[in-house]
């Protein structure tokens, strides 16, 4: 048993767990709040006998950590196709496929569904969600029946789509609205498609096969897609979920499997990206100097690096001097971890939450922006009015909140619930934000709409004055 | 099949690489050929016709393409309508409003698809612009002669007895439609209105695709039928208040002096007006010296709670 006088840095995600941090020797415990519930906990410091977790209950820790952090690359990937054209079978079949193999769970066609109805952030979205494996990668594969689920789906951010398998039927070719899937891959950011001509199978003619792939590539084309190079496999979905003709069938959907991992490139991993801690508190220990405590967004940070803080209209650079996770000091850190960092000759009243310490130089505070932003439905619990440009919501995004003003593009007057929509939103002071950042829109006590920022803008003289 | 037939199309029809790859294939004896691929390519493009029904157009008429188009016209109708029962009973719950004023008339109507990739495509939207004109076709006919106010809202069973001007009804073109978008569609319903002179009808539409055509269309639609107003500035006042009828969706009209009873009013006119909440559209009506005699608001897929 120790004595340690600490003080508590941090809520952890379950509500009731807190850190303490100790003053003099700097060690971290994780303890119950229920023990020391008191709302002045983190103001005052108190002298309290904790048992440090030891070496042996970290590593435990880090063992479970262990098993959540895939052995594989993950990538996203959504198949898109007319109605009837074997999206669901092609989805059952590889499964199938690969769950000879181990690298899935059998989903029946039933299993899969018809895009059952799911609520991500609140917002209803008619999709399903089948994960499986290769040899080389993980896969999270979605399917959604229309435009603007997988708009919702891109908005939330409950798959951000690496690449897509485009569905179309040897029988049929492809149909007049394959365009609009095809626009709407650019639209949702895709850059990598794939093509699986299905139902092979039901086509005598072997050389129609071929003319059905020439006309999609030179579609492909058409919508700024490298056709030529795009590639093609042929097949059918349902010989392969009946076991039938395996040059067809389950050599098919390994052929196209093959083609994805080989085609659709890995995302950027969080961790290459360069690091980035959204602030959520501010603590000073005495002897030892400022600690910001936060969830890391990405990266990795190392004793020793340099830092910026950016946001709230300062801007000023430091050292990570120390870095504390679960209770213990560290050398680095890695996205999603959760951490105090100690940083040199700053003051506790220098930073404020909503600020971010970032790598120097790698994100800048913007006043304005371009973002596609999808708002809820009365019945999601959204407004049940429309706005109009000048609406003034509450923008809240890693860990701040700011009041922002409402543009509408040029072609529109109103925004109903339930509409997805560009937005131009101009703070009234610049926070850090950047392309692909996520956010809400608040308005009262209400989450009203939630976006992606498409573009940063120049704020004008003008944008400036609007807040008087 | 005729050797000089082909021949003669090769060198009418295709450049020398085509007649290249035609030489090839005779040699290889594939059961396709070169120039026959190229027609069918050529006859899925101009009719967009699926690839098993081209080839078997191309097949029936020895590869006379004139003869094998006009018989996939024929088929095409025959098929859209065993489709059309094909598809029947799968939920069709997205598609367009379309909204037409031609002078002292209007007619907005409701065309359903299964997904908004289909309610985007041109095909759809002619189809909205079909059933839109068929309808105002009908009005005029049904209203000649008769001056006064007159509105008639048309169910799916009456609209598919409706004319097209080349003679075909509704039902044939929506049962064209769905052979060739693959989705179940529906027309289902219609308003149509006629003003006497000296009354105005205003319109808005919401969710707007870009449209080309004189109809405009989109995912709300909303007609309001008043008198008065300043001069020159009906159209204006027409518009703001469809737009408040679509954004506020009161479902009747009220008096002038009702008293509003908060945001959940339901009466147009005690409803603060959705362009400027500082005042009632009664209110507003009243500085503009308008009255607001009737309104029709649709939304696309929504459940029809019996409208009058
Ligand atoms: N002959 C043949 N039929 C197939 C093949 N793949 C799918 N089908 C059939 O095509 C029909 C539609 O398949 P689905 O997988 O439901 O198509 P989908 O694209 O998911 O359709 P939606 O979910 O309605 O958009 C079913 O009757 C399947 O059995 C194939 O490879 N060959
Ligand atoms: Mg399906």
């Amino acid at each position: 048993m120790y004595c340690h006088k600490v003080r508590p840095i941090k809520t952890c995600r379950t509500p009731i767990e807190t850190i303490f941090i100790c003053m003099s020797c700097h060690a971290t415990f994780r303890m119950l709040a229920l023990q020391l519930s008191s709302p002045g906990l983190l103001h005052t410091s108190y002298k309290v006998c904790a048992v440090p977790f030891t070496r042996r209950n970290f590593a435990a820790e880090a063992k479970v950590k262990k098993t959540y952090a895939r052995d594989k690359p993950h990538v996203n990937i959504g198949t898109i196709g007319h109605v009837d054209h074997g999206k669901t079978t092609l989805t059952a079949a590889i499964t199938k496929v690969l769950a000879e193999a181990g690298g899935a769970n059998y989903k029946k066609y039933e299993d899969i569904d018809n895009a059952p109805e799911e609520k991500a952030r609140g917002i209803t979205i008619n999709a399903s969600h089948v994960e499986y494996a290769t040899a080389n990668r993980h896969y999270a594969h979605t399917d959604c029946p229309g435009h603007a689920d997988y708009v919702k789906n891109m908005i939330t951010g409950t798959a951000q789509l690496d690449g897509c398998i485009l569905v179309v039927a040897a029988t049929d070719g492809q149909m007049p609205q394959t365009r609009e899937h095809l626009l709407l891959a650019r639209q949702i950011g895709v850059e990598n498609v794939v093509v699986f001509v299905n139902k092979a199978d039901a086509v005598e003619d072997k050389e129609m096969l071929e003319l059905v792939e020439l006309e999609i590539r030179e579609l492909l084309t058409e919508f700024g897609y490298d056709g030529e190079n795009t590639p093609v496999v042929i097949g059918s979905a349902l010989c392969a979920l009946e076991n039938r003709q395996p040059e067809l069938g389950a050599n098919a959907v390994l052929k196209l499997l093959q083609v994805v991992d080989e085609y659709v490139p890995l995302p950027k991993r969080e961790l290459d990206k360069p690091f980035l801690l959204p602030i959520e508190g501010v603590y000073s220990i005495p002897g030892r100097g400022t600690v910001v405590t936060g969830t890391l967004e990405r990266g990795v940070i190392k004793k020793g690096d340099d830092c910026e803080f950016v946001g709230h209209s300062r801007a000023f650079k430091s050292v990570v001097t120390g870095i504390e996770m679960f209770h213990q000091s560290l050398d680095r850190a890695e996205a999603g971890d959760n951490l105090g960092a100690l940083v040199r000759g700053l003051k506790r009243e220098d930073i404020r939450r909503g600020m971010v310490m970032s790598k120097p130089g790698s994100i800048q505070p913007h006043q304005k922006v371009q973002a596609q932003v999808y708002i809820l439905s009365k019945e999601e619990g959204g407004r049940h009015k429309p706005f109009v440009s000048n609406f003034m919501p509450v923008m809240f995004s890693l860990t701040w909140d700011m009041a922002c003003m409402v543009t509408l593009p040029q072609d529109k007057e109103m925004v109903m619930p339930g509409e997805d929509t560009s937005l131009t939103l101009t703070l009234r002071q610049p926070m850090v934000l950047e392309k692909g950042q996520r956010f809400t829109l608040r308005d009262g006590n209400k989450t009203i709409g939630t976006g992606l920022v498409t573009e940063i803008l120049t704020a004008t003289e003008d944008d400036g004055c609007n807040w008087g | 099949m005729s050797i000089t037939y082909l021949f003669r199309s090769i060198r009418t029809e295709f450049s020398k690489v085509c007649n290249i790859q035609y030489v090839q294939s005779l040699h290889t004896g594939c059961p396709l050929l070169a120039a026959e691929k190229e027609l069918l390519l050529k006859l899925r493009k101009s009719t967009g016709y699926t690839f098993v029904n081209c080839k078997k157009a191309l097949e029936t008429f020895d590869n006379d393409i004139i003869q094998a188009e006009t018989w996939l016209h024929e088929q095409a109708q025959k098929e859209g309508w065993s489709k059309a029962s094909k598809l029947e009973g799968r939920r069709a719950k997205e598609g367009l409003i379309g909204l037409f004023v031609g002078g002292r008339a209007a007619v907005m109507v409701e065309v359903n698809c299964e997904t908004d990739f289909v309610a985007r495509n041109e095909k759809f939207q002619q189809l909205v612009k079909d059933v839109a004109f068929a309808t105002m076709a009908h009005h005029h006919v049904k209203t000649d002669g008769r001056t006064g106010y007159m509105k008639s809202l048309l169910a799916a069973e009456d609209l598919s007895k409706l004319n097209l001007g080349d003679g075909a009804s509704l039902a044939d073109q929506m049962a064209l439609a769905i052979g060739r978008l693959g989705e179940n569609m529906s027309v289902r319903r219609a308003v149509t209105v006629g003003v006497p002179a000296g009354w105005f009808i205003g319109s808005y539409i919401h969710g707007g695709v870009a449209g080309q055509s004189d109809v405009a269309m989109g995912r709300y639609g909303a007609l309001v039928v008043f008198q008065g107003g300043k001069d020159g500035a009906q159209g204006i006042l027409g518009r703001k208040l469809g737009q408040h009828i679509v954004g506020e969706a009161p479902v009747s009209l009220g008096n002038m002096d009702d008293i509003p009873c908060g945001d959940a009013e339901t009466r147009l006119l005690p409803q603060s007006f959705l362009p400027d909440p500082s005042r009632t559209v009664a209110q507003y009506l009243t500085e503009q010296g308008a009255r607001v005699l009737d309104f029709v608001r649709f939304q696309c897929g929504e459940a029809i709670s019996g409208c009058a």
